[in-house]
């Protein structure tokens, strides 16, 4: 799992290294684009990512207390919360898109949607793994001593969040 | 317990320090205090909830130098704008 992790990891690195190099040559057209987005939608999404990260963590705890039936309460609240993620990256992508801010708009906008876009299907990976986890731990399938599966799941989501707190400043806020 | 309390504080420490990015970024202060806070709750995310403060010291090696040397190019990259 470590090794995908890294993998992963440095797939978004070459993005972001890009985004910043991109934004050195065309200062003037990143920081008038970034204007269009809005800094507490991108606060609210951090929030709900690290939250939902938050709980994940809490149900491995109980997955390793054998109280599997706790676990699989916390990752359905987790699921809930990553859902609030999801509503508010979708609507400042449908705003962007009914403003014509879409991905052939300008460079900031390109990267945006590709570097964005590309975390946000991650995002929706790291939901579908925590409803199977969730699913596991209501058949008892995870306990204090199988639940190497159920923490390489939850690693995977903690790696989404460990972009996000990266991409957050880069795209919304420097600059 | 303990552990529970202990990855409470950490989302605490995180979300603190997700308004504080904000706050900064919104205020006249440099790129670079910004990007030491996305270092810091990277930092928070890799030893607290990932756990690898008590991993192999290798992969956590290698996850911390992940944001730290992304925020040092991004830091960079800014400067030569600049």
């Amino acid at each position: 799992m470590w090794l995908f992790i890294l993998a992963e990891l440095s797939v978004f690195a070459l993005l972001i290294l890009a985004f910043a190099v991109t934004q050195a040559l065309k200062p003037q057209l990143f920081a008038a684009s970034r204007q269009l987005l809005d800094t507490s939608t991108g606060l609210a999404m951090t929030l709900s990512l690290l939250s939902a990260g938050l709980l994940a963590a809490l149900a491995q705890q109980r997955v390793r207390q054998a109280r599997p039936g706790q676990a699989a309460l916390l990752l359905l609240l987790a699921l809930l919360v990553a859902c609030g993620y999801l509503g508010l990256k979708l609507g400042e992508y449908r705003h962007l898109l009914s403003l014509g801010l879409g991905l052939e708009y300008n460079t900031f906008f390109t990267l945006y949607w590709i570097l964005t876009g590309f975390h946000f299907l991650h995002v929706l990976l790291g939901m579908l793994i925590l409803a199977w986890l969730a699913e596991g731990c209501r058949r008892r399938r995870y306990g204090p001593g199988n639940c190497s599966g159920f923490e390489s799941g939850v690693l995977y989501w903690h790696m989404v969040d460990l972009v996000w707190v990266v991409l957050f400043p880069l795209v919304y806020l420097l600059g | 317990m303990l552990a529970s309390r202990f990855l409470l504080g950490c989302w605490l420490a995180l979300a603190v320090l997700s308004l504080a990015t904000v706050g900064l970024a919104q205020g006249a202060v440099s790129s670079g205090a910004v990007l030491v806070l996305a270092v810091l709750k990277a930092w928070l995310i890799t030893d607290g909830f990932m756990e690898l403060r008590h991993g192999p010291w290798r992969w956590r090696a290698l996850l911390l130098a992940w944001a730290g040397v992304l925020a040092l190019v991004v830091g960079i990259s800014l400067n030569l704008r600049g």
